[in-house]
């Protein structure tokens, strides 16, 4: 399931639905949340913009959904993405992922965020507290790590053919 | 194929450089990427280098290999930063 939304989202309410969607089967589940911090050094960041791609969201996380169900054993796999205007501490994402084994379960929520960071479009605009205003630019470190899953780094294999 | 149209839309800071976030465009036949974004870039000079703009056409990533065809949805941006 993969929703893209203005409004913020309870992480116990997503665990409960993945749990349900699970069946019973669910031995292990991973989830993530990302939250709005201090991205600038040495100034304070106030609130946080997201632009996004209304459809090519939706349908490149299920993408990577697709991908994570395809490499390890899930059962499933939930993303909640925000858009608009944040404030510093909000919640901006929740992946979760439910598996009968947790390692599936780490390597498959690892994935899926590391991946939606380097190919989702959604843009952030970050407003310090002086007032200044700027785009955020990707992190190289980001691109690397989606870099290191495409090239099936060791520990990181999968479990499925 | 006179007539044909491509829809472009803009994102994020290449949205505020275009001062638009949409807009339809006459295209007569298939052109190279890269020759379009050159002269996307040519028009709003702001825009460069073109090699760090992304694209996506009918809502998938494509590199600046590929080819743009009347018809298409084609989407400028600079490199994603979700999650």
């Amino acid at each position: 399931m993969v929703v893209v939304q203005t409004a913020d989202f309870d992480p116990a309410e997503l665990y409960a639905a993945l749990q349900a969607r699970a069946s019973g089967q669910a031995g292990a589940t991973v989830s993530f949340i990302g939250t709005v911090r201090d991205y600038a050094p040495g100034e304070t960041t106030r609130s946080l913009f997201l632009d996004h791609y209304p459809g090519m969201c939706e349908r490149e996380i299920q993408a990577l959904c697709d991908t994570a169900a395809q490499r390890w054993r899930i059962l499933d796999a939930m993303v909640v993405h925000r858009v608009g205007e944040l404030a510093l501490g909000d919640r901006i994402v929740f992946v979760g992922v439910a598996s009968a084994h947790r390692g599936d379960a780490f390597r498959a929520c690892e994935y899926i965020i590391d991946a939606l960071k380097t190919r989702a479009p959604f843009w952030k605009r970050e407003t310090l507290d002086s007032g200044r205003a700027f785009w955020v630019r990707q992190h190289e470190a980001d691109a690397a790590k989606t870099a290191q899953w495409d090239t099936r780094k060791p520990g990181h294999e999968e479990t499925k053919p | 194929m006179s007539g044909a149209t491509i829809e472009v839309l803009y994102f994020a800071q290449v949205a505020e450089h275009m001062g638009t976030r949409r807009e339809t465009q006459a295209l007569d036949g298939p052109v190279p990427a890269s020759q379009w974004l050159a002269g996307l870039v040519a028009r709003c000079p702001a825009l460069a280098p073109a090699e760090r703009l992304k694209l996506a056409v009918n809502q998938q990533h494509v590199d600046h290999e590929a080819t743009i065809r009347p018809g298409d949805e084609v989407a400028v941006f600079e490199p994603v930063t979700g999650g």
